[in-house]
């Protein structure tokens, strides 16, 4: 049984259905890509596995580690061991980068019976994530992505992703705005993750990010539905013939 | 007969008023008080039809059966849990507006500085005392009361130059007593040219009852003088508080103004600021937090009389459950006050849908070359916000009062004291709708 099981998933935002009977599995231990064009659906979907309130699934359903995911709560889904980097994370000032990641990781043990981590334990964690990611020091003294760049803000995510260990992370366009250099950070701390009871699903518009975090499988969505699925080679394919092709088809 | 859209104040309480006049001072200090409850009754007590009071069921706490107040000794233990201003701040602490000399300490204050409690002031000097009481610009109804009723407070001088390195904490403490009682303090503060006080205002209460303090902070700022001055209110248990603060700023003078409001059944501030010289600054911010069913009233007005002056304001409200803010901001610039800036800013966090928020922002500008704004928000919590730290696995719960603190933290990154900075993190904490959740290690915005 795959890890991630989505069947004939439909959702609706505002009236408009922008996710159209999308099928998805996932098995542990594999990396999957989503690649289509703008406004296909991508992070819809990954909002609504993360459970978004403002989208409405109106069929279909989804299983993580056999689980309903969809009548779980974000928290529940975070403590089951779902991820989500987010293609825009949210400003939240006052609150510390610092401070938001130990509450994160203790509200994460507690909900699994662990005990809380050792405060050094987590700055050491902490700070050696720093450094494969390539954030500043500083940037974890300050406000949670308040005044942080586009670029930091998505290294930001990724730190997240390795101090929390999820067991199974969607990462939404984590590769657009970055430069070549914080893409190779992002994929080291991605495939440094990688192991048989993991899973990923990485969301990308582009095929650059695929060539340091090579997939398991390549999935096309075009309006709101997988149109084709594939090796590694369909990424290298879609750089070439661009989306058209599918783009009619689905027309 | 009284002004328009007043009301007679209740005979209890004019009978308490004349009884206390025919005891009183004599002389000029007597006249003057004479003068001010005379105004008082003339005007009477404003109901929630005259504008600046729209919000404010203030004649309706007024209306109480006051009694004199009796003689109140709070714990020792009450007044410790609120010092502040570290281990060397000299301290004056009033119970229902009387000045307790015993836990008080303002010896050893540097050459120059003078602290004293009104009644020694006006006992020693009552002609100064009477000619400072009179000079308060547009007094109102409740400044006139205090005018006419004040015994006790303090009295606060700096000489020209004069920087006291530790902070002066004047502690109030509403003490509950059977019936209710009103107390009418007036502090005075003076600094002289280039002097400068970090001014600690707390407010406290120590069992239940009707404590009603009507508290006049009067204080003028010669050129280049600089006054901190920041305030803490924490009087839960059936208290009320109105509080007027009036500050003139000479030339290149500069006030920092911070206020923070986390209990008390009513609490009204007023604020009422003027720069009268070239250069001058007045920083203020503020917070407040009432619940169940508290009320909360601030009133700032900033009179920019002179050129090159900056003011800026910077309120916050988070208010719950069945409780009241109302926030009133006016800034005006005068004819000549050219080259100023003023800012206001008033955002405001609704946390229940039976909370009520009004936020009146004004500007009145008579000038040229000024750059001004101002902006209220009334609002909830950030959804987008929310659910990015639940999918980070915090729950609901944490997450609200996580972005509940965060929310009243930037006022609290704003206090200089760092003790009164700790109470007051703590009282929102213990304020705030799941704060118990919160981890208070690290939590320092
Ligand atoms: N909350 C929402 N309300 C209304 N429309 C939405 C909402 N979220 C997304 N959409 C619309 O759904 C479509 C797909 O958006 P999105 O999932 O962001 O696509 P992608 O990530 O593939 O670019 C777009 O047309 C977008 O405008
Ligand atoms: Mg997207």
């Amino acid at each position: 049984m795959a890890m991630l099981e989505i069947e004939n998933l439909h959702v609706t935002a505002d009236g408009k259905e922008i996710v159209r009977g999308l099928d998805l599995a996932v098995p542990a231990g594999e990396v999957h890509a989503i690649m289509g064009p703008n406004g296909s659906g991508k992070s819809t979907l990954a909002y609504v596995l993360a459970g978004r309130e403002d989208y409405e699934v109106t069929e279909g359903r989804v299983r993580f580690l056999g689980r309903d995911l969809l009548a779980m709560e974000p928290e529940e889904r975070a403590a089951a061991g779902l991820f989500l980097a987010m293609q825009y994370p949210v400003e939240i000032p006052g609150v510390s980068n610092t401070y938001f990641l130990r509450q994160a990781v203790n509200a994460l043990r507690k909900a699994r019976g662990e005990p809380e981590m050792k405060p050094a334990e987590f700055m050491k964690r902490l700070r050696e994530a720093a450094r494969t990611v390539g954030i500043r020091e500083e940037l974890l003294r300050r406000d949670l992505n308040a005044d942080f760049s586009g670029g930091e803000k998505k290294r930001n995510e990724i730190l997240q992703l390795l101090v929390l260990e999820p067991a199974f992370a969607i990462l939404d366009e984590t590769d657009s705005g970055l430069d070549i250099d914080a893409l190779k950070a992002v994929a080291r701390a991605v495939n440094g993750l990688r192991g048989p009871e993991r899973g990923f699903l990485v969301i990308t518009h582009y095929q650059r990010l695929l060539e340091f975090i090579v997939p398991d499988r390549v999935h096309v969505m075009v309006e709101g539905r997988i149109v084709r699925s594939g090796g590694k080679e369909l990424a290298r394919e879609l750089e070439e013939r661009g989306y058209e092709p599918f783009l009619r088809e689905a027309a | 007969m009284v002004a328009a859209r007043h009301r007679a104040p209740a005979t209890a309480l004019v009978r308490l008023g004349e009884t206390r006049l025919a005891h009183a001072d004599a002389g000029a200090l007597a006249g003057v008080r004479r003068e001010a409850w005379r105004r008082f009754l003339e005007t009477g007590i404003p109901t929630t039809r005259v504008e600046d009071w729209k919000y404010a069921r203030i004649d309706a706490l007024l209306a109480r059966p006051f009694a004199a107040p009796g003689p109140a000794e709070p714990a020792a233990g009450t007044l410790a849990a609120a010092f502040a201003g570290g281990p060397r701040a000299r301290r004056l602490i009033l119970a229902n507006g009387r000045v307790l000399a015993g836990p008080s300490h303002v010896g050893g204050l540097p050459p120059g500085m003078r602290v004293l409690s009104l009644a020694e002031a006006i006992a020693r000097f009552p002609e100064r005392v009477a000619e400072v009481l009179a000079e308060v610009p547009d007094p109102g109804p409740f400044t006139d009361l205090n005018t006419a009723l004040a015994e006790d407070g303090a009295w606060i001088e700096l000489e020209e130059g004069v920087r006291p390195e530790v902070p002066l904490q004047l502690l109030f403490v509403a003490v509950g007593e059977p019936s209710a009682v009103m107390a009418h303090p007036r502090v005075v503060v003076r600094l002289g040219a280039g002097a400068r006080l970090h001014l600690i205002e707390s407010h406290l209460a120590e069992g239940a009852g009707h404590v009603l303090t009507n508290l006049v902070l009067q204080v003028r700022l010669d050129e280049g003088a600089e006054l901190v001055h920041e305030k803490l209110q924490a009087a839960e248990g059936g208290h009320a508080l109105l509080a007027r603060t009036s500050v003139r700023l000479a030339t290149g003078a500069r006030l920092r103004d911070r206020v923070a409001t986390v209990g008390g059944d009513f609490v009204r501030n007023e604020l009422d600021v003027r720069l009268e010289g070239e250069g001058g600054e007045a920083l203020m911010a503020g917070l407040y937090l009432p619940r169940d069913r508290e009320q909360v009233d601030t009133l700032v007005r900033v009179h920019h009389h002179a050129p090159r002056c900056h003011s800026d304001q910077f309120y916050k409200g988070v208010v719950e459950d069945r409780a009241r803010a109302a926030f009133a901001g006016r800034i005006t610039v005068h004819p000549g006050a050219q080259d100023t800036d003023a800012y206001q800013q008033n955002r405001n966090l609704l946390l229940s849908d039976e909370a009520e928020v009004d936020a009146k922002p004004e500007l009145e500008i008579f000038a040229d070359e000024v750059r001004c704004s101002h902006g209220a928000t009334v609002g909830g919590l950030d959804e987008a916000a929310l659910f990015y730290l639940r999918t980070r696995g915090i729950g609901r719960a944490a997450a609200e009062a996580l972005l509940t603190y965060a929310f009243a933290g930037e006022v609290v990154t704003r206090f200089d004291d760092p003790e009164l900075a700790a109470q007051l993190r703590r009282a929102i904490l213990a304020r705030v709708p799941g704060g118990g959740m919160l981890d208070p290690e690290g939590l320092v915005a």
